[in-house]
Order: structure tokens, then C-alpha cells, then sequence
């Protein structure tokens, strides 16, 4: 077997393909609706806004940070824009005025996280829970904090902005919104951006070391405070996103969602140290994490374990990861042993 | 003779020059918002109620105090808080007449059950972290997760509420005129800081959280000390969730999910290095003590709410710049020390 | 080329402290184009320091830098790099993570301000560096993977792509075997060729006779000496890095031949490492082991103390068997070990001298009612400050406060605070003055002479020569040959190493 065949089999993304498959087949066997396209097409429905948000989180991670600040960012981006439209009588039947105003407003809010971390250096960890209390109590105590449901007309009617629409035989309603053209396209600039530019090898390069990159003529706080401002600028999308889908501006809403797409990013691949992590492993996660999620369902578990059952898939697949880890120091003592002369 | 910020054995009062700066601060707070609204805030009931709200938050501060102190954190305090409280709230409301009453033994059998359910979480965290390897922000995410989601899908969201009543009096009565949950905590804070200051334990800690690597190369049973460590925050979690459920005789999978902010505010605040190494119980007291005086002092003012969470949220975030502004400050002085002599 | 050679690359009056100490002043260093320039000096006289301010890491107090004629006071490693300066450290900063080509062409991309990457590009550029070393490799792989001397073939084939102009080498030769040495300096020849500046800095000081063609000494911060390499001798050189003259005078001591063993070791094996180590060490011996970076001897080491996996053989201390991968039964045993980076592995930094001395034995300090006896603690603290010599005025401040010398002496005594009847030593002398260095091998001569048993692991052969009763070589992971009492020449020693 090839080298590169042996490596490609050993990789995370792998393995949890594997998991995916296995899991489709062991649900798909207890219930018939698994395995139709209405549900396929709600798993995609229901991981788009997820999604983005963890591709941000991918690219803080690989850089070897964590940013848990993310969803506050969001649904306070979501929400203001809307409140702007509302207070400013934007037109409303612009789709592109909120979309803009959010993610305008996210990257302002990630900003703040890039001065906080770029700027003074401070753990990425307790920064960003620092700006997230700061996020979340000045949008509750200045721009507001009561449920919106008259949402700008737009906005509402994307929510059903359908691509794909019809009735099943069974009667069921089957459909694809028609996010998933630029959620894919999103998905693909950012897999591009991490492996073809400058910037992204730059962030690969941080996870792998700060002072090495640093020797190597990067500047590392520039790098980071991009880094920020384009998680600020992606989570302020899915966060007016997810305003459209739901139909409502709730600033209480995807608060406590950052472990869910943690989760997906590490079981997709991503080091938490830093340095390792593909978009395509970060896709894998999201679709596992909300398959699982959606799907509980259908196994006969109440949706009230849906929490549990992340916890338990993140602790079994941290364990995992671990356990391949060690077994990989031990065996790359003998090679790297360096003495500090 | 000594340098106070590096004396052997801290005898644990005024021993640390944070601690004296926190000291000062303290009273500031207290006489600037005694003068702002003494009619609320200076009042017997006001610190009667912040007596007993302090150690909960008190205990919870501890014991990521000692998570951090070796160079790590554990972030599942509050879903293991909760956890210990669901449990003990269960067996309580099982066993108490219909008029809510209950025996002696059955109070202490449920908080005896609470209290191993906070050492299992923690037996949990001490596997992942020091038997495995993975690191602690991973770790204790997960098992956050962990703990909270199975909380949630045993009680499906639904919080167990009306405890018997003598139980309900440890967390609201008084102890020789002193609020019993303060007594508590002092004798918790007096334990915590024997540990870490007179022990080997403790020592060790102090060590390990400095560096690790050496810690190793010394031989001290760092991977037993770190497995101790989170044993005993999950220990002390517990502690402080049957205060919480004593307090306001209910126990809930989701409460507090804002005191993990607050326990590292009040961690930060209070001196203890997050990098590991530096700390003492007396800092986190009354770091606790002024953000509970903040707290009210807000709510008489009539502060929402969220502006607290921003507060805390800015108290972290500006607390860590300035250590790193008065690191510069120190660094810069002493080379043009060095420069001019 | 004219006659007079324009210094191309220069330093001038360069002055930098960190904290309260002075790492360099008043340093002038100049190289031109196509020159082999030396840099010497022993480990701790501010080699790495004018590197890192010549390439724009650390900005100096004051001074001037030169770059091709342009003058800088002010200079950022960007700036550096696209001025031609490339540094390949000790530590070669390459990323785990990435790929062998990565890591070669990454840096070429920066300096070109490339927006893209593309893959096909990144692994062209790879093997064509590669295949101006002579080197073939994977370059697939992950850097985390590979050898440290591939590393280091790598770090040498990203820097001389890049076009440097100023290429600084720090102390490149250590790991590598003799073959891979040549090829080095053929390499270092064709740059010379190109019109590279190159300044190799190393205290090899037959090595630097061999390449270099000018020469700068460094001592404790200071230019001692400079000048062309004819008008050096390897004496004079030696004379300046130390300054003392090279003491060929042995103090080891006469060793009673008690034939009581304190430490056998039979067979033993690590995968990959070393394989079929068999050795013998009496009471109040002091073993030298030796050999090149890579060669198994540090991981022989860290081994019989348990911090490293043997795979098969048997450790007898004092003719009882004990268990092997476990430190703790090494050190419950008697086996000490003093790792030979102080400042990652030995030293709590900012914790107190106190807290450092006592870190190893902290259970022995117990009360019988489990807290820690005050008074024991600190009287050990005083002992030990006193019995080492450790200059500090208080015993409660940061072990950084501390020099080179005293914190090395800070490691010793938390071992010898345990009265071990073994001491594993791996580079005592790195990076401590002349004075401190002298000190301590009088420490080990004195404990020998009471019974102690010494294994000192080092790469510098005259300090083995001074201190050692017999020497072992290990060459590829086996003992190629002992040497004993009467054999301890430097230039026998040398000739087996190589």
C-alpha cells in the first residue's frame, strides 16, 4: 500500500465518513424515512447556517485559537440589522441592505475580538467569553431585547425561497432552499482561501508554531486580525441567515450553540492546538452533527437528548483522537528527540 | 527580607501585592456605590442577600482557581454544579412527605449522592485530562456537554423545584447569625487555600502550572497531581450546586450557565495567572465579593441585567489588558534600567 | 571584484539588553558579498542575539545595521528577509504541520508577496532546492515526521532558495554525520560562488578553520577578537571564546578501584535509537558518554532514567534489578538526572530559587501530618545556596534573577538534594560562563571523590577529558568504543567521533 494511501485512510475526515456511513445505515434500518430525500434535503436545510458559522470557527481553530463568542456575534448582527431596517425604514424589500448591515456588523464586533487578541494578546479562550458577555449585554441592555417577528418582507419570504419543490408520493413536502448554491459556493472560497492563498497557509502556519511563523517574515497580528474580521464578517451572515430562516429576530436565540459547531469542528478534523483541519472534515462534521441531531427522532430518543447525544459523540471522538495521538508521539520520539543545546 | 510576591508559604492574607491592590478596590466599590444609592444598597437586607449569593459563585471561582493554577481550565463547573443538584433535588423530593418534610439521614444521604456525582464528573474530566492527554479546554468542553445535555434529556428541561424545607434552611438560614452558606464557604476557602499553600499538593500544582515540561523532568507525579486537581473541582462543583439548590430549592439542568463567565471574571480579577502558577484563595474571594457588590449595586441602580453580563464581560476583557499594559510598563522600565546604570 | 572589499553587510555598535542583563555591547561584525564569515563564540556570549537583531527579531537598544549599504536603525524580520537576510537557527523553525515542499517554498512565496499558492508550483520549487543540495526526500511529508537532520537539510535548502544574500547558519553542523558535513560545505561553496554572504556560527573550532575565511570572536557580549582565520591559530581562537588558556590539566581523581558496582546495565534496547547498550559504572566513577546529535546518547540517557522507552535489557542499581520506563523507580533507586535545557526542562522560571531547589523532593518535606515542614524547606533552600556557591542576595526571588551558571548550579542541587548514589548529567556546562563551569566540575569532582557516580553526557570533548575517568562513543545508536584513562586525548577522541 502506497504511503499516500496509508495516510489518506488514517486521516480524521476518514474515519468519520465512515462513522457518517455507518450511523445512516444503523438509522436508516430503524426507520424507512431516513433514507428520503425530504429528510437528506432537511439535514442540508438545517446545517446551513451551522455551517458558516463553523467555518469560522475552523479557521480560528487552525490558527490554533477558539473563539466562543461566534453565535452572540451572530444573532447580534441578525438582530440589529433588522431593528436598523426597522428604526432607519430601510426598504424592505431589499434582501441585500440586511444582509450587508450584518455582515458589516459582524465584522465591527470581530474587530473588538482582534483587538482584544491581536492587539493585547490576551488568551483567545477568555477573550472571546470576555466579548461575548460584552456582545451579548450590550445588545440586550442598548439595541434591545424583545422578539421581533415582523421581520423585513424580504427577509421573510427568503425563508421559503425554495430551489427545488414538490410532493413526494407519500405526500410529503420536499425541499431545497436555495442557500445551498451560495453556502457551497462559501464553503469553497474558504477552502480555496486556506489552501491556495498566502493568507491561509499564513493561518495554517500560526497553528504550527508562533515563532517559527513569525521567523519566517509573517506578520503574525496582521494575520490574526484578518483572521477576526472574517469570522466576525461570516458569523454576522449566518446570524441574519438564520434571522430569515426562522423567521424571527429573537436576540436570546443561538446562544449555547457554540458547542454544537465546536463540535462538528473537531470531530470533522480540526486540532484544537492548531495547525490541522480541512473544509471538507468541517463539512463532514456538520452534516454528522445534525443527521445525529434530526435523526434521534427516528430512533425513538425525545429531542431533549439531542445536547447529550453531541456530548457523548464529542467525548467518545476527542477519546479517539487522543488515544491516536499518543500512540503517535510515542512513535515519533525516536525521530524527533531534540536536544536543546 | 522577603518578597511578598514570592514568599515560600503564603500565609494567605495580605501576603500578595494583587491581593492588597484587590483590597483597595474593594472598598473603593463599596463606598462609591454605598454613596450612590444608599437607600438599596447599603441596607441590611442587600448584604444580607449578597451573603448568600456570594459563595455559590464563591466555591464555583475555586475550583476553576484550581484548574487553572496547572496551566489548564475546567469549563464543566456549572454542568457539574447542576448535575450534583439534580441529583440530590431527585432523591430529596422522593423521599419528603407531602407536607415537605424529610429526614435528617435522607438530607444527607442526598447530599452525600450529590457530592459523588460531582466526583464522578470529575473522575470523568481526570481520565480525559491527565490518562489521555487531551487538553483541558477540549476536555471539560466536551464534558460540558456531556453532563449538561444528559441533565437535560433525564429531565427533559423540566427543573425539580419545592424541596423539603429543612434542606432549603442550609442554603438560607443562619449559622450563629452568620448566612450558613457563607459559613460554608469560608470553611471551603480556608481548606482550598491549606491545600494549596501548606501541602505538597499544593506545591506541586503551582509548579506543574509553571511548567510542565520540568515538572515532569522532577519527578513529582504531575499526571496524579492534574487528575487530583479536577477531581477536586468537580468535588468543590458539587459543593457549591446543593448551595444553589439549598438556596433557591430547585435544581435545573440550565442554571447558571452564565457563572462560568463569572467564575473566570472573578478567577482574573482576583490575581490568578491563566497561564498557570500563580493564584490565591483570598484574591478569589474577594474578587467574588466585589463583583457580587457590582452586581448589586447595578440591580439598585436599576441596571438591567445584561448590563451586568457586559460588565463582567468588559471587567475580563480590561482586566487582561492591563496586566498586559503594566507587563510592557515593567519590561520597558527595566531595560532602561539596565541601559542607564 | 575590486580590491577592497565593500562590506556588504554590516553591524555596527550594537547594544541590547534583556531585562537587567546585557546580552551585546558595543558589537561591530562586517561581512561582504561571496565572504565565509565566522562567527565564535562559546554558548552564552550573544551569538544568537546579534543574529536575531541583524535579522530584524529583536530590535537594538542602539547601533546601526547595514543591508546592502542601506542603513537601518530600525529593522522588521519582513524588512530583513526582503533584504536578503535568512537565519537558519538551531531550532531550523519549520512547522510540524505543514509539508516538507510547503515549508521550503512558503518562504519564497512571502518574500514574493505572493497573493496564491498553487500546489504544483509549491512542490516544483521544493525539488528544485532540494536537488541543489543533493538531497532527495518526500516532501509529502509532514515535517512533524521526519529527522532531525532532514529537518535541517530542509532548513538549508528554504534558505538558500530564497536568494538569501545574508545567510546566517547557527551552529549547523551538530547534527549532522560526517558525509552530510562535506556536502554542507560544498554547499556553502557554491553560495560563496554566487556572492552569498555566510556566517557560520559555531565553537567547532576545527570545523571553522576548515570553511571560514574571517572571523569574529564573542565573549560574554563583547568583540574579543577579529580578523582573517590566517592569523588564528585553534589555540589563540580557543583562547579568545574562553579566555583562558585551554586547560588540558585533568582533575579527575585518582578512583579508588572500589569493584563495587553502582549501576550495571545489561542489553539494552530502544527501537530505532540504540540497541545492545551494555555498561558498568563504579562507585565514585565519572562516565563521559559521548557522541553526535542524533548518535542516541541523550535518549540513552533520559532512558536509564526512565524518560525515554527502552524496549528490552535490564538496569541493576546496586546489583537489585529495578523497573525500567519509570522514573519514579529510578529515582526511588538513586538515578538523578539533570536534562540539558535548564530553561524548558529543568527550571520553573518564575517561581523562587527556593521553590526551584526543593521541587524534586517535595514528599520527603512532609510533616508526619502531611503538610509541608517551613522549616525544613527553607533550611534545605540555605544549605544548598550555601554548599553550591549560588550568588543571591535572596533566596525568595525568581530563578531568573539568576545567571547562566547559578541557575545551572539551581538544577544540580535539586538533584543532589536527594543524595543520589547516581547523577545523570546531559550537558552541565551548556551555556554558563567560564568561571561557573569551572565550579561545577568541581562539584562533580568533589562528590566523586565521596562515593557519588557521575554519567556525564556531552558534546564537548575537552570538558569530558578534564572531569571523566573513562569516555564512551556512541556512534549510530551503539558504544563504538571506550576509552580509558590513558586513551582521553582530544584528537583521538575527535577522530573517533567523525
Amino acid at each position: 500500500m502506497s504511503i499516500n494511501l496509508k495516510r489518506l485512510l488514517r486521516r480524521n475526515e476518514t474515519v468519520l465518513l465512515v462513522a457518517i456511513i455507518i450511523f445512516s445505515l444503523i438509522i436508516g434500518s430503524r426507520s424507512t424515512e431516513f433514507f428520503t430525500v425530504a429528510n437528506l434535503f432537511d439535514i442540508l436545510r438545517s446545517s446551513f447556517v451551522q455551517l458558516i458559522f463553523a467555518l469560522g470557527v475552523l479557521i480560528v481553530i487552525v490558527s490554533g485559537g477558539i473563539d466562543v463568542s461566534f453565535p452572540i456575534v451572530g444573532i447580534f448582527a441578525g438582530y440589529a440589522a433588522v431593528v436598523i431596517m426597522q428604526k432607519f425604514e430601510l426598504n424592505s424589500e431589499s434582501l441585500f441592505i440586511p444582509i450587508l448591515l450584518a455582515i458589516l456588523i459582524g465584522v465591527l464586533l470581530g474587530g473588538v475580538n482582534a483587538v482584544a487578541i491581536a492587539g493585547f494578546g490576551i488568551p483567545t479562550l477568555i477573550a472571546t467569553l470576555g466579548t461575548a458577555g460584552v456582545f451579548r449585554g450590550v445588545m440586550l441592555s442598548f439595541v434591545g431585547a424583545s422578539f421581533i417577528s415582523d421581520i423585513p418582507i424580504a427577509l421573510d419570504e427568503f425563508s421559503t425561497a425554495d430551489l427545488i419543490k414538490f410532493e413526494s408520493e407519500s405526500g410529503f413536502l420536499v425541499r431545497l432552499h436555495v442557500l445551498v448554491i451560495p453556502v457551497a459556493i462559501i464553503t469553497i472560497f474558504v477552502h480555496l482561501l486556506l489552501t491556495r492563498t498566502i493568507f491561509g497557509r499564513s493561518v495554517y502556519s500560526l497553528g504550527g508554531g508562533v515563532e517559527a511563523t513569525r521567523r519566517l517574515g509573517i506578520s503574525v497580528k496582521r494575520t490574526q486580525i484578518k483572521i477576526y474580521l472574517l469570522v466576525g464578517g461570516l458569523s454576522g451572515l449566518a446570524g441574519i441567515l438564520y434571522v430569515s430562516l426562522q423567521r424571527k429576530a429573537n436576540p436570546y436565540d443561538l446562544a449555547g450553540s457554540e458547542l454544537d459547531v465546536i463540535a462538528a469542528v473537531v470531530l470533522g478534523g480540526a486540532s484544537i492546538m492548531g495547525g490541522y483541519g480541512t473544509v471538507f472534515g468541517t463539512v463532514l462534521g456538520v452534516l454528522f452533527i445534525n443527521m445525529i441531531k434530526n435523526n434521534l427522532i427516528l430512533l425513538g430518543v425525545s429531542s431533549s437528548w439531542q445536547r447529550a447525544a453531541v456530548g457523548i459523540l464529542l467525548v467518545i471522538g476527542i477519546t479517539i483522537q487522543a488515544i491516536g495521538e499518543n500512540k503517535r508521539n510515542k512513535a515519533r520520539r525516536a525521530l524527533t528527540e531534540a536536544e536543546g543545546d | 527580607m522577603s518578597n511578598p510576591l514570592q514568599r515560600f508559604t503564603t500565609a494567605g492574607l495580605l501576603s500578595d501585592r494583587k491581593v492588597t491592590q484587590l483590597m483597595v478596590f474593594a472598598v473603593l466599590v463599596f463606598t462609591i456605590f454605598s454613596y450612590i444609592s444608599s437607600d438599596i444598597f447599603y441596607t441590611r437586607e442587600n448584604f444580607s442577600s449578597m451573603a448568600y449569593q456570594v459563595p455559590e459563585v464563591a466555591i464555583l471561582s475555586i475550583a476553576v482557581m484550581l484548574s487553572m493554577l496547572t496551566g489548564g481550565i475546567d469549563l464543566s463547573i456549572v454542568g457539574i454544579s447542576n448535575a450534583a443538584a439534580l441529583v440530590a433535588a431527585y432523591i430529596l423530593t422522593k423521599n419528603m412527605t407531602e407536607e415537605g418534610a424529610i429526614t435528617n439521614s435522607w438530607i444527607l444521604i442526598a447530599c452525600a449522592a450529590g457530592i459523588a456525582m460531582g466526583l464522578i464528573c470529575g473522575l470523568i474530566n481526570s481520565v480525559l485530562i491527565a490518562i489521555l492527554n487531551i487538553t483541558p479546554i477540549l476536555a471539560t468542553l466536551a464534558t460540558m456537554t456531556l453532563f449538561n445535555g444528559i441533565a437535560i434529556g433525564i429531565t427533559n428541561g423540566v427543573s425539580i423545584s419545592s424541596l423539603p424545607e429543612q434542606f432549603v434552611r442550609i442554603g438560607t438560614g443562619t449559622f450563629y447569625g452568620i448566612p450558613s452558606p457563607f459559613v460554608v464557604m469560608v470553611l471551603i476557602a480556608i481548606f482550598a487555600g491549606f491545600i494549596i499553600n501548606r501541602t505538597g499538593l499544593g506545591l506541586k500544582v503551582f509548579l506543574i502550572g509553571t511548567n510542565r515540561k520540568a515538572a515532569q523532568y522532577s519527578v513529582m507525579g504531575d499526571r496524579r497531581v492534574v487528575a487530583w486537581t479536577y477531581l477536586i473541582s468537580g468535588f468543590l462543583s458539587s459543593l457549591a450546586g446543593l448551595l444553589i439548590a439549598a438556596r433557591v430549592s430547585a435544581a435545573s439542568p440550565d442554571f447558571g450557565n452564565s457563572y462560568i463567565l463569572l467564575a473566570i471574571v472573578v478567577v482574573v480579577l482576583g490575581g490568578v495567572n491563566p497561564m498557570g502558577g500563580f493564584g490565591t484563595v483570598t484574591g478569589v474571594v474577594l474578587a467574588t465579593i466585589v463583583l457580587q457588590m457590582v452586581a448589586s449595586g447595578f440591580n439598585a441602580l436599576r441596571f438591567s441585567q445584561f448590563l451586568y453580563l457586559a460588565a463582567q464581560g468588559g471587567v475580563l476583557v480590561l482586566v487582561m489588558m492591563l496586566n498586559v499594559i503594566l507587563d510592557r510598563i515593567r519590561t520597558a522600565r527595566s531595560i532602561s534600567k539596565s541601559l542607564g546604570a | 571584484m575590486t580590491k577592497s572589499q565593500i562590506a556588504n553587510f554590516s553591524a555596527e555598535r550594537i547594544v541590547k539588553s534583556f531585562g537587567g542583563a546585557r546580552a551585546l555591547s558595543d558589537v561591530s561584525m562586517s561581512v561582504a558579498s561571496g565572504e565565509v564569515h565566522c562567527l565564535a563564540g562559546e554558548n552564552g556570549s550573544g551569538k544568537s542575539t546579534l543574529i536575531k537583531v541583524m535579522s530584524g527579531v529583536h530590535a537594538p537598544d542602539s547601533g546601526v545595521i547595514r543591508l546592502s549599504g542601506k542603513e537601518l536603525t530600525e529593522l522588521s524580520p519582513r524588512e530583513a528577509v526582503q533584504e536578503g537576510v535568512q537565519v537558519i537557527f538551531q531550532d531550523f523553525s519549520l512547522l510540524p504541520n505543514l509539508s516538507v515542499a510547503e515549508n521550503i517554498a512558503l518562504p519564497n512565496r512571502i518574500v514574493n508577496q505572493t497573493r496564491l499558492v498553487s500546489k504544483r508550483d509549491t512542490k516544483r520549487i521544493a525539488s528544485e532546492a532540494l536537488a541543489l543540495i543533493g538531497v532527495e526526500m518526500d516532501i509529502d511529508t509532514p515535517v512533524g515526521e521526519i529527522s532531525i537532520a532532514q529537518k535541517q537539510l530542509i532548513a538549508i535548502a528554504r534558505a538558500t532558495n530564497l536568494g538569501a544574500k545574508l545567510l546566517f547558519m547557527d551552529e549547523p553542523t551538530t547534527a549532522l554525520t560526517r558525509k552530510e558535513i562535506n556536502r554542507l560545505f560544498s554547499v556553502v561553496g557554491q553560495l560563496k560562488k554566487r556572492g552569498v554572504a555566510t556566517v557560520f556560527v559555531s565553537h567547532k573550532i576545527d570545523e571553522i578553520q576548515e570553511i571560514c575565511s574571517t572571523i569574529t570572536v564573542l565573549r560574554n557580549g563583547e568583540v574579543v577578537a577579529e580578523g582573517p582565520m590566517k592569523k588564528f591559530t585553534s589555540k589563540s581562537i580557543s583562547k579568545a571564546m574562553t579566555g583562558q588558556d585551554v586547560s588540558t590539566t585533568r582533575i579527575a581523581p585518582k578512583l579508588k578501584r572500589s569493584k563495587k558496582i553502582v549501576l550495571e546495565i545489561k542489553n539494552l534496547c530502544s527501537k530505532h535509537t540504540f540497541e545492545d547498550i551494555s555498561i558498568k559504572v563504579a562507585f565514585g566513577e565519572i562516565l563521559g558518554i559521548t557522541g553526535l546529535l542524533g548518535s542516541g546518547r541523550t535518549e540513552l540517557a533520559e532512558a536509564i532514567f526512565g524518560k525515554y522507552p527502552i524496549d528490552s535489557g535490564e538496569i541493576y542499581v546496586e546489583g537489585k534489578k529495578i523497573q525500567l520506563n519509570s522514573s519514579p523507580a529510578a529515582l526511588a533507586s538513586g538515578i538523578g538526572y539533570v536534562p540539558p535545557d535548564r530553561l524548558t526542562q529543568g527550571l520553573f522560571l518564575e517561581q523562587s530559587i527556593l521553590r526551584n531547589l526543593v521541587a524534586v523532593g517535595i514528599d520527603s518535606y512532609r510533616t508526619g501530618v502531611g503538610t509541608l515542614s517551613q522549616r525544613r524547606l527553607s533550611g534545605v533552600g540555605e544549605k544548598w545556596i550555601t554548599d553550591l556557591r549560588i550568588k543571591t542576595k535572596n533566596p525568595y526571588n525568581p530563578v531568573t534573577s539568576l545567571s547562566g551558571g547559578n541557575q545551572q548550579r539551581v538544577v544540580l542541587a535539586k538533584w543532589l538534594a536527594m543524595d543520589p548514589h547516581l547523577m545523570i548529567l546531559n550537558g552541565p556546562t551548556v551555556g554558563v560562563d567560564v568561571g561557573s563551569k569551572r565550579e561545577i566540575l568541581e562539584i562533580i569532582k568533589e562528590r566523586a571523590t565521596k562515593g557519588m557516580s557521575f554519567l556525564v553526557v556531552s558534546d564537548d570533548i575537552p570538558e569530558l577529558i578534564q572531569i571523566c575517568h573513562r569516555v564512551l562513543v556512541i556512534k549510530n545508536g551503539r558504544i563504538s568504543k571506550e576509552f580509558g584513562e590513558s586513551q582521553l586525548k582530544e584528537s583521538i577522541l575527535y577522530k573517533e567521533l567523525n
